[in-house]
């Protein structure tokens, strides 16, 4: 297929602020886990260790289940089959390595 | 920093260099796994915002390289590290000599694309990336290639924490013919996505860490800070020679590491 043939670019491509702003906050709580995680005392470090982590972890499923979503509303609905598939590999991963 | 502007994750670096230092390797795939999730979090707002990242071909080609790393990341425990580390050098060095050699432009500026948007197309594997001589539109081919090869690249970030990113990047680049900012942004995207599918299954091994998690993630997310803004800057020709020359240094790395 040439770059000819892909259709006219929707209007509202690339304007995903409410991600873009998620994502944002995302990192800066992550940075400040990590650190206190890194330097903090006791059991504030265990925890503040283990919420970056779930951050590092969480964030990127999180965006994947945003886009199926929107992808889903915005009826682009083989991306969001796309999306589907990959969640469900990672479910069965989580399965797997946990069971 | 230099994992994100080469959209290779820095974990390529620092999983060889512990091994040097003496560090187990499979103590030392769960950090780097974490450095690399880390560094693609710590990059995305930026990456997203300027358009550069096509997500959609990123979850396309995530699919096959997550399941990969997943049935890796079980089996690691049962590999011997050496032969593992001679393939990774071979992968590495390919791919920098690939990219050093191969000055092809496969998508040349488009003035008539100058109203669009720096953003993936709805619907498809193509969009429009802003470039110095204009606006570059594109579109994935060989798609079917690119995802036999993505499985390799999972299987590699399964098998050794190194996220697989060096991978990516040349491939998307090579054979699926993505201009390589978008590659690289793009396999940021995707290397996350990996790292964190990995650490899941190296935490239910038992392999993590939390506070080795902590220090390496810390280092992973500022260094990701800064690259996604330098890499918003730099000129195609300079990304792909920096990648490719860090691919040849991180083979003799590999090498030495033995």
């Amino acid at each position: 297929m040439s770059v000819h043939d892909g259709p006219a670019p929707h209007p509202l491509v690339g304007r995903q602020r409410l991600l873009v702003a998620a994502l944002q906050i995302a990192s800066w709580v992550g940075l400040a886990a990590a650190f206190v995680g890194l330097v903090g005392p006791g059991e504030v470090r265990d925890l503040a260790a283990g919420v970056f982590v779930g951050v590092v972890v969480g964030t990127p499923f999180g965006r994947l289940v945003w886009l199926m979503v929107r992808w889903i509303r915005r009826g682009d609905p083989r991306f969001a089959v796309a999306a589907g598939a990959l969640l469900t590999v990672v479910a069965l991963a989580a399965s797997t390595a946990w069971w | 920093m230099a994992g994100t502007i080469g959209g290779f994750g820095g974990a390529v670096l620092l999983v060889p260099v512990l091994v040097t230092l003496g560090v187990d390797p499979l103590d030392a795939a769960p950090i780097g796994v974490v450095t690399v999730a880390s560094g693609a979090l710590s990059a995305a707002p930026n990456q997203l915002r300027s358009g550069l990242v096509h997500q959609r071909l990123g979850i396309v080609v995530e699919i096959p390289a997550s399941a990969a790393a997943v049935v890796a990341a079980l089996v690691s425990v049962h590999v011997p590290g050496t032969g593992l580390r001679v393939a990774l050098a071979a992968v590495a060095l390919a791919a920098g000599v690939v990219g050093l050699s191969k000055a092809a432009l496969h998508n040349p500026p488009r003035p008539e694309f100058v109203a669009e948007p720096p953003a993936e197309w709805p619907g498809t594997l193509g969009g429009t990336y802003s470039g110095p001589g204009g606006p570059v539109p594109y579109h994935a081919r060989r798609v079917p290639l690119g995802l036999v090869a993505m499985a390799g690249a999972g299987t590699v970030s399964g098998l050794t924490g190194t996220g697989g990113g060096f991978v990516k990047t040349p491939v998307m680049r090579e054979i699926m013919w993505i201009p390589v900012k978008v590659a690289a942004a793009t396999s940021t995207f995707s290397t996350g996505i990996t790292a964190a599918t990995t650490l899941v299954v190296f935490a239910g091994q038992g392999r993590v860490d939390l506070h080795q998690a902590a220090a390496a993630g810390f280092g992973g997310i500022l260094g990701g800070f800064v690259g996604a803004r330098v890499q918003d800057r730099l000129a195609p020709a300079t990304v792909r020679r920096v990648l490719s020359v860090a691919l040849i240094v991180i083979a003799a790395v590999l090498v030495v590491a033995r």
